[in-house]
C-alpha cells in the first residue's frame, strides 16, 4: 500500500482510496478512543466521527505522520464526547440490595464460561490499566494512551494533541507518575508469571 | 536518598524514552548512580511503561469505511437527467400558456357571443339562429343577466316553450318571450364547441383556420403532458441512480 498515493487520491475526492486508509488505521483509532473513553459504543462513534472529519479536512493535511494526523481527529472527537458526558452524566446500571445499597460485581454480569488463564491475565491487566487511566485528567490520559499504549513518539503525540513538545514531556511524566501510584495497588492482583516477566525485562 | 521532584520525574521520563540531549542524559546518569531515590523512581516509571505497553489491543468492532452519502458525495447523474431536469419547468410554462390561451379564448367567445346576440341575430343572418335548439344547455340561466340588456333588439320568436327558461323566467317576470329567445341563442353558443362556434358565426371564416385552431388545442396540452412525463422520468432515474450508489447499510 502506497500511503502517500492513497492520501493524494483521497485528497482529490477518491473515496475508495480514503476507505483503504480507513481499513488500515481503524484499529489504532478504535483502541485509542476506547482507552480514552472506556466505552466501546462511544469509542466506535468517536472513530466514525473522526474518519468523517478527516475526509472533510483532508485538504488541510500537509504531510508528516498521517497516523498522528488521524489520531488528532479521534482525540478531538473523544474530547467532544467527554465534554458531552460531563454535561449529561449518566447513572450506572447497578442492582441494589433490599437496603438500597449497590451490589458490587453482580452475578448477572459475570462471565459463566470458564476462560483460559491467559485471557484472564489479559482481562485483569486491561481492567487495571483502564481503571487507572480513568482517574487521570483527559489531557494526561490522551498523552499517555498515545505514547505508551499506541507507541507514538513525542513529535507524533504533539501533532495528535496539538500541543508543543515540552507540554507533551511534562504531561507524560506526570501521567506516568500518577499511573505508577494507581497500578501499585493492582500489582499484587496480577498473575505471578506477568510480574516475573516484568522483573526479567528490567 | 531523595524524593524526586516534578522536574526530576520529567527528566527521568524523557530519559526513559531517549528524549534527552546528550549532555542532559550524561548529567542525569551520574545523578541516578549516586541517588538511590532517583534510581528507584526510574525503575517504577519503567515498570509502569512496560505495564501500559502490554495493554491488549482490540480489533475494531466493525469497519468504519465511509459511504458516498456519509461523505456528502452525490453520485454521477445519468446523461439524460440534465436535459430532462428542465422538463418540469417547460411543462409548467406550457401548462400556464395553455390555461391562459383557454381563458382568453373563453373571454373572447363571451364577447363575440354577446355581439352576435345583439346584432347578427336581429338580421337573421346567423346560421345558428334557430330557437328550438335552446333547451339543449342547462347553463342557460347563468347567461341571463348578460343578455338582459340587448333584449329589446331581438325580435320575439314564436313557439318557444316557457319551460325552456327555468331561471330566466323567475328573474324576468311577465314579459317573458323576449329573454327566452336571447337565452336560446346563448345556449346554442354554449352547446357548440368554442372554436367551431367562433368561426361559425362568420360564414367568411376559412376552413383551414378552423382546423389550425383545433390542432393547437391538442398540441399544447399534449406537449405539456409529454414534458411532465419526462420530468417524472428524470426524477425516477436520478433517484434510482442514487439508491444504486448508496445501498442501505
Amino acid at each position: 500500500m502506497d500511503e502517500s498515493a492513497l492520501i493524494q487520491d483521497a485528497q482529490h475526492g477518491d473515496l475508495q482510496a480514503f476507505n483503504t486508509l480507513v481499513l488500515a488505521y481503524q484499529d489504532v483509532l478504535f483502541n485509542t478512543a476506547l482507552r480514552i473513553l472506556n466505552d466501546e459504543d462511544q469509542a466506535a462513534d468517536a472513530v466514525q466521527d473522526a474518519f468523517l472529519s478527516a475526509f472533510r479536512a483532508l485538504t488541510s493535511y500537509r504531510g508528516g505522520s498521517f497516523r498522528a494526523w488521524l489520531l488528532r481527529m479521534v482525540t478531538n472527537a473523544c474530547y467532544d464526547e467527554l465534554r458531552r458526558k460531563k454535561r449529561r452524566p449518566t447513572t450506572p446500571l447497578e442492582p441494589e440490595t433490599a437496603d438500597g445499597e449497590e451490589v458490587e460485581s453482580p452475578y448477572w454480569l459475570a462471565d459463566m464460561h470458564a476462560s483460559p488463564e491467559e485471557s484472564l491475565d489479559q482481562a485483569e491487566l486491561e481492567h487495571a490499566v483502564q481503571h487507572c487511566l480513568e482517574n487521570l485528567p483527559a489531557d494526561f490520559r490522551a498523552v499517555v494512551v498515545l505514547a505508551d499504549i499506541q507507541g507514538l513518539d513525542y513529535s507524533e503525540v504533539a501533532v495528535a494533541v496539538h500541543k508543543p513538545l515540552g507540554t507533551i514531556k511534562s504531561r507524560l511524566a506526570r501521567a506516568r507518575s500518577r499511573l505508577r501510584a494507581c497500578l501499585q495497588s493492582y500489582r499484587e492482583l496480577l498473575p505471578a508469571a506477568f510480574r516475573l516477566e516484568e522483573e526479567r525485562s528490567l | 536518598m531523595t524524593t524526586p521532584s516534578r522536574r526530576d520525574l520529567e527528566q527521568l521520563s524523557a530519559y526513559l524514552d531517549g528524549q534527552l540531549s546528550q549532555s542532559d542524559r550524561a548529567r542525569l546518569e551520574i545523578r541516578i548512580k549516586s541517588d538511590a531515590g532517583l534510581a528507584a523512581a526510574l525503575e517504577e516509571l519503567r515498570q509502569t511503561r512496560a505495564f501500559l505497553r502490554r495493554t491488549p489491543q482490540r480489533h475494531a468492532p466493525r469497519n468504519f469505511t465511509l459511504t458516498p452519502g456519509m461523505a456528502g458525495i452525490r453520485p454521477p447523474m445519468p446523461r439524460l437527467v440534465p436535459v430532462l431536469s428542465w422538463a418540469s419547468a417547460v411543462a409548467m410554462l406550457f401548462f400556464i400558456f395553455t390555461l391562459g390561451a383557454g381563458l382568453v379564448g373563453q373571454l373572447s367567445l363571451g364577447k363575440t357571443a354577446s355581439m352576435n346576440a345583439a346584432v347578427p341575430m336581429g338580421s337573421g343572418a346567423g346560421p345558428l339562429a334557430a330557437a328550438p335548439m335552446a333547451p339543449a344547455n342547462a347553463n342557460t340561466a347563468t347567461m341571463v343577466p348578460v343578455m338582459a340588456a340587448p333584449a329589446p333588439l331581438v325580435p320575439a320568436a314564436s313557439g318557444v316553450p316557457a319551460t325552456n327558461v327555468p331561471l330566466a323566467a323567475s328573474s324576468n317576470p311577465p314579459a317573458a318571450p323576449t329573454p327566452t329567445v336571447e337565452i336560446s341563442i346563448m345556449s346554442v353558443e354554449q352547446a357548440t364547441p368554442p372554436a367551431v362556434s367562433r368561426f361559425a358565426q362568420s360564414p367568411a371564416a376559412p376552413k383551414s383556420l378552423q382546423r389550425q385552431v383545433n390542432y393547437w388545442l391538442i398540441i399544447w396540452p399534449g406537449m405539456a403532458v409529454i414534458l411532465g412525463a419526462s420530468a417524472v422520468a428524470a426524477w425516477g432515474l436520478n433517484k434510482r441512480a442514487f439508491q444504486r450508489k448508496n445501498p442501505p447499510r
